[in-house]
């Protein structure tokens, strides 16, 4: 069994009488591990799948088994549950709080699982120098650019090592120099940790960076091609010094017992 | 979520927008500076009440008089107004053991008046000095202190001495008339001396020999009054004690003795003078002490079911109160609504602030946050303000109070109407006052804050991203 299923999902909207077929039929399967992308134009329904993915939105018919779990059929609080136990989140406009600093915005998935505030930020402190942000711990969203408040996004997004990570159009609003920089980085956290994750975008350069393509036209799903990235994290000189000590960092946090623990 | 987080959280938000916490605050320390203030007046305003009607009578007490006030001992009998009705019920010992059995009555002071034809009371050398009006009462003189009487001069009779023990009342020495003297020569005055001490009456009081012979109703003397029973039918008390004046005025005129005492010497009186069908002796007077003063009707009600005539300070009481209950209830909801003003405003502050962070709490639920935990955050930012009003309140009313305490009773009581006898408080704030402002003003915020946290719940976290 896949790590993630779709079965026979369906979505449609009621504008007044019209009823708006947002998804026909999607079926997909998408495994452990995976980075997978869904492509598709504006207005294609990709962003509807996301949402459905995540639990935001409830699917007209049909079923979503995530590691196991229907989720289509959680109720609020167990929803919010799995939440904080399976998915990390990153926006297209990053979505942090701006009267929190970025420790404090990492910290955030933590603090929903009722992790004690000093472990909290030891994690998110972790996870800022993942992303290159250590100095700018605290600095607020407001005082940062868009690429580092995106970085910022990704460390919130992997703090709590979610199973799967959602994107929508996580580089929407960035420059094609800082686009790269932040899809390296996404990548290399996904591979590092074994996590899922799921990338919604309509730019063709981003999907590159992608285990499988997933083609969404009208709703519907118009192909599916596996596809090999050019870019490989273990050649990737780039990749910042801090990233290499946070590994070796990280070897030494399996050791801690209250990594893992949970609300 | 941690507790401590969401109380963070809270603060955060609040000291974010401190400008609109301020103001809300504002609008509860209003609101409950007037309802505490105004409950204070009305504390104030019944303990005045209170202090007024204490001056009155004991509070506490319900006293049952009997009917003809002593009548019945008249020698030549018949005219007891106990005749005319007499399915009434004495006022004897086994109507003492029902009334100390009504429930709240804490103890009972029953009064034998020894009239005073009965007797004659002289004393000092040949029966030199008589006592114009022989006002005799026999009480428990055990239990005079409880009776809240107090010595100005000598000491209380105790267990040992009281069978023959005579208490003064303030003004009794100076009715002792000398015989032999004529005109004004013949009395004493109490009056204060320049020197500042008491002018002297003609008998000694404590330590004195006082006689009270029994009268015998057959032998008049000339001049109206009566020979005395002879031996066996007079008894020697000594002074022990005189009263300071009580404040009802009960016993200044008074000779206290013993109550058994003064059993005895009617019982003798009746002998002597062939008094027959006497009974029981009755007592003159039965002082019911109340353990609270709210359970005074309760027990005069019982007692009139005895059937006795009862007289206390409970329906004076309850008529006053009444009137202070409608004033204190028109300040009362004058200061309640200020009160349902703060709620109103700290309702729409929260809903302004829910507005304003829709996008915060829409990135809240996606990450995960229980939607029971986001409508505790909210609810305790409104208990928060509320809280933070009643506190600040609070103080604020002390202030008040103080305030109009010191300019004192001549200005404000007479502006509502009422009056403080000698230094009492205008506004009272006991500890009770202070704690229900604080629990109803965190209240007051709470239900306001119940529509806007669940507003917040039902936010939903797709729209709120979304939103831009």
């Amino acid at each position: 069994m896949a790590f993630i299923e779709v079965k026979n999902l369906r979505k449609v909207y009621k504008l007044g009488n019209e009823k708006v077929y947002a998804l026909r039929k999607i079926d997909l399967e998408i495994e452990k591990g995976e980075i997978c992308c869904i492509l598709g134009t504006s207005g294609s329904g990709k962003s509807t799948l996301l949402n459905m993915l995540a639990g935001l939105e409830k699917p007209t018919r049909g079923d979503i088994i995530i590691n196991g779990t229907n989720i289509s059929k959680l109720s609020e609080k167990k929803l919010a549950r799995f939440r904080q136990e399976n998915t990390g989140f990153i926006f297209q406009s990053y979505n942090l709080i701006n009267q929190y600093n970025a420790l404090e915005n990492v910290g955030m998935p933590l603090m929903f699982k009722g992790v004690p505030p000093s472990k909290r930020d030891r994690q998110a402190e972790k996870m800022l120098k993942l992303v290159g942000l250590e100095s700018r711990k605290k600095h607020r969203p407001n005082q940062m650019s868009g690429g580092q408040q995106q970085r910022v996004g990704i460390a919130r997004a992997f703090v709590a090592k979610p199973n799967v990570v959602f994107a929508d159009e996580p580089t929407g609003n960035l420059d094609t120099k800082t686009t790269d920089d932040v899809m390296r980085l996404m990548v290399r956290m996904c591979r590092k940790y074994g996590i899922t994750l799921i990338l919604v975008t309509h730019d063709l350069e981003i999907a590159d960076y992608a285990d499988r393509i997933v083609h969404i036209t009208d709703g519907e799903v118009t192909g599916i091609e596996d596809h090999v990235s050019s870019y490989d994290p273990e050649k990737d000189n780039e990749a910042g010094a801090s990233e290499k000590n946070a590994e070796t960092e990280r070897s030494a946090e399996k050791n801690d017992p209250g990594q893992t623990e949970k609300k | 979520m941690k507790i401590y987080d969401m109380l963070i959280m809270c603060l955060r938000n609040l000291w974010r927008r401190k400008g609109r916490t301020l103001l809300t605050v504002i609008g509860v320390v209003i609101g409950s500076c007037a309802v505490i203030v105004m409950i204070s007046l009305g504390l104030g305003m019944s303990q005045a009440m209170d202090n007024m009607m204490e001056t009155w009578g004991d509070l506490t007490a319900v006293t049952i008089y009997n009917g003809g006030g002593g009548g019945m001992y008249y020698a030549d009998g018949g005219m007891s107004t106990q005749s005319s009705d007499k399915d009434k019920p004495k006022l004897n010992d086994e109507a003492l053991a029902m009334l100390s059995s009504i429930d709240h009555v804490s103890y009972i002071i029953p009064k034998m008046e020894v009239p005073a034809e009965m007797v004659t009371v002289v004393s000092g050398k040949n029966d030199r000095y008589k006592l114009t009006w022989a006002n005799i009462v026999g009480v428990d003189l055990l239990i005079l202190d409880k009776m809240k009487y107090t010595a100005e001069q000598g000491e209380m009779p105790t267990a040992k001495n009281k069978d023959s023990a005579l208490v003064f009342g303030s003004e009794i020495a100076y009715q002792f008339m000398d015989t032999k003297k004529h005109g004004s020569a013949a009395f004493t005055y109490k009056q204060q001396l320049p020197d500042g001490s008491w002018s002297k009456p003609f008998i000694e009081t404590v330590g004195g020999t006082i006689k009270i012979a029994i009268n015998n109703s057959k032998k008049q003397n000339e001049d109206g009054s009566y020979q005395y029973g002879g031996k066996g039918y007079e008894y020697k008390f000594t002074g022990t004690t005189v009263l300071q004046q009580d404040p009802l005025w009960e016993t200044p005129n008074s000779l206290l003795i013993d109550i058994e005492a003064a059993k005895k010497i009617i019982s003798d009186y009746n002998r002597l003078n062939n008094v027959k069908n006497a009974g029981n002796p009755e007592y003159s007077q039965v002082k019911l002490s109340v353990d609270s003063i709210n359970n005074v009707e309760a027990v005069h009600k019982a007692v009139e079911e005895l059937g006795f005539n009862a007289v206390s300070m409970a329906k004076e009481r309850n008529e006053m109160q009444g009137q202070l209950g409608v004033i204190q209830m028109v300040l009362g909801g004058l200061a309640a609504i200020s009160l349902l003003v703060a709620a109103i405003s700290i309702t729409n502050t929260m809903i302004m602030s829910i507005y304003e962070r829709t996008k915060e709490i829409g990135i809240m639920k996606v990450l995960g946050c229980f939607i029971g935990n986001i409508r505790i955050i909210f609810l305790m930012e409104a208990g928060l303000i509320g809280l933070l009003g009643g506190i600040i309140g609070t103080i604020i009313s002390f202030i008040i109070s103080a305030v109009m305490n010191s300019l004192g009773s001549s200005g404000l009581s007479d502006m509502f109407g009422i009056y403080t006898e000698g230094g009492g408080q205008v506004s009272i704030i006991p500890v009770w006052l202070v704690l229900l402002a604080l629990v109803f003003s965190t209240v007051i915020g709470l239900i306001s804050g119940f529509y806007p946290a669940n507003r917040a719940v039902r936010i939903s976290a797709l729209e709120a991203i979304r939103n831009e």
